[in-house]
């Protein structure tokens, strides 16, 4: 379970202040996936940000119950002279998770073959996603969050991730942002829209789509 | 407790990705960290040597007046240096949200405090085997001259690098500053041998201090009664305090790259 409590948080332009979330108070269930939809720009990675930890807000509370992971999808977090194994090793350190496990896994599910012994920095975007996907699945936390706008793969990796995240349904939730309504649609029960930085919920994602296309 | 835990962690994970990028580059990796002292000694061995003047004061050897003279300065750059990059070559692993920027320069602090060890301890051993066995004064002292030039490096490190996340004018200043302290730091002379107004002035550099110190450890003759510890110890809690509440504030910065 995840709470936030009057979450502000605003970057400086040079036209003066963008007030991207405004209070924000939301309680993400467990066990719950939920989608955020949002146009670019309307703040959802930020907010993404702010509940992994990543970021701080200007004022507010995140309350985070169990483990949170990292914003999935994004792929900077590695070092380029080190291999996709050394990189595994390191995450699984700071997260304190068995090293050996983590790393079959991620060389498992990343199917990234002899590359995985190779430096990041020759890897193809693709190979990089992946690799980063594998790790994020590779250790166990209560709720995933998802960046979906940077998370790339083609068709069949995306499935084997949609798998990835079904088997976990049970004891972990996600939460996901995307400004696409059929990757929500594909994962979550409950759908919320982020507009004008405010953040709507709503029970079913067909509710969420017609405030959010109104949005539009 | 467990913000503690998790922060060893982190530190301890840092360290090992910190020895595999400054050292397993390449198979010679750790002969690197050897070889700039090396060659600055042996320039100076060589001049001195062709020019047939005595730098080092009596009861002392040239080379051993250059090695606890150089070796220390060296340890003290380098881990200025170090630590002035370690967030800016570090920065995609903030976006873990347990990984602090402190936690980086923690992680290259350590590091180079023990390749400053394992490097004074070769070279000493290095100039034991070529001039036979020495007769050292103390090596707690040794030690502890090591120890404060290593501290100097780390807050020096820790705060000009908070200060580089505003602006990267840091960067040249330190350059300048770390000239100023190679000229100043009696690598080439005792201090006792000034007349005492260069000396006065020199012991306002507290790296000057401890390569004193660290020479009157090493050589049972020599003279280093101006210096003290209190000095630099004094430099070190002061940058470090500096450091420390910069890095605090710089940490807000660092998270929207």
């Amino acid at each position: 379970m995840i709470e936030l409590e009057q979450i502000s948080k605003a970057y400086a332009t040079h036209k003066g202040k963008n007030v991207v979330l405004d209070s924000v108070t939301f309680s993400f269930p467990a066990r719950t996936n939920i989608g955020i939809l949002g146009k670019n720009g309307a703040g959802k990675s930020t907010l993404l940000r702010i509940i992994a930890g990543t970021e701080h807000a200007d004022s507010g509370q995140v309350r985070r119950h169990g483990a949170v992971s990292w914003p999935i999808g994004f792929t900077g977090g590695f070092s380029g002279s080190l291999s996709g194994e050394e990189n595994c090793r390191f995450v699984a350190r700071i997260y304190g998770a068995d090293i050996d496990e983590v790393v079959g896994f991620t060389a498992d599910f990343a199917e990234l073959g002899e590359y995985f012994y190779m430096p990041v920095q020759t890897y193809s975007s693709g190979m990089r996603a992946r690799l980063a996907f594998g790790l994020s699945m590779a250790i166990e936390f209560d709720a995933y969050l998802v960046d979906e706008v940077t998370a790339v793969g083609d068709a069949r990796f995306s499935e084997k991730c949609r798998k990835a995240f079904l088997a976990r349904s049970g004891h972990s939730s996600v939460i996901i942002v995307s400004h696409s309504l059929s990757t929500v649609k594909d994962y979550c029960e409950r759908c919320a829209v982020v507009k004008n930085g405010k953040l709507v919920c709503f029970d079913s994602v067909d509710e969420a789509n017609s405030f959010y296309e109104a949005a539009s | 407790m467990r913000g503690v835990l998790t922060q060893l962690q982190v530190v301890h994970a840092l360290l090992l990705r910190e020895t595999k990028t400054r050292f397993g580059a390449s198979h010679l990796g750790y002969v690197w960290a050897f070889v700039p002292p090396a060659t600055w000694i042996g320039m100076f061995a060589g001049v001195s040597a062709f020019f047939g003047r005595r730098l080092a004061p009596p009861g002392t050897s040239v080379l051993g007046f250059l090695v606890t003279g150089i070796v220390p300065f060296s340890a003290f750059r380098e881990t200025a240096t170090r630590c002035l990059y370690a967030i800016e070559s570090n920065k995609g692993l903030l976006f873990y949200p347990q990984v602090r920027p402190l936690d980086l320069v923690i992680a290259r602090v350590i590091l180079e405090a023990a390749t400053n060890v394992v490097l004074m301890a070769l070279f000493m051993g290095g100039l034991a085997l070529y001039e036979g066995p020495p007769r050292i004064n103390s090596l707690f002292e040794v030690l502890i001259g090591l120890g404060l030039v290593t501290g100097l490096g780390a807050s020096l490190g820790l705060l000009c690098c908070s200060l580089a996340v505003y602006s990267r004018t840091v960067e040249r200043v330190f350059s300048v500053v770390m000239r100023l302290i190679f000229w100043t730091s009696a690598l080439f002379h005792p201090v006792e041998s000034l007349p005492k107004a260069a000396r006065n002035a020199l012991l306002f550099n507290p790296v000057a201090q401890c390569i004193e110190i660290v020479r009157d450890g090493w050589f049972p003759s020599y003279d280093a009664r101006h210096s003290d510890v209190w000095y630099p110890l004094a430099w070190i809690l002061v940058m470090a305090f500096f450091g420390l509440s910069v890095e605090r504030m710089a940490r807000r910065r660092l998270e929207v790259a």
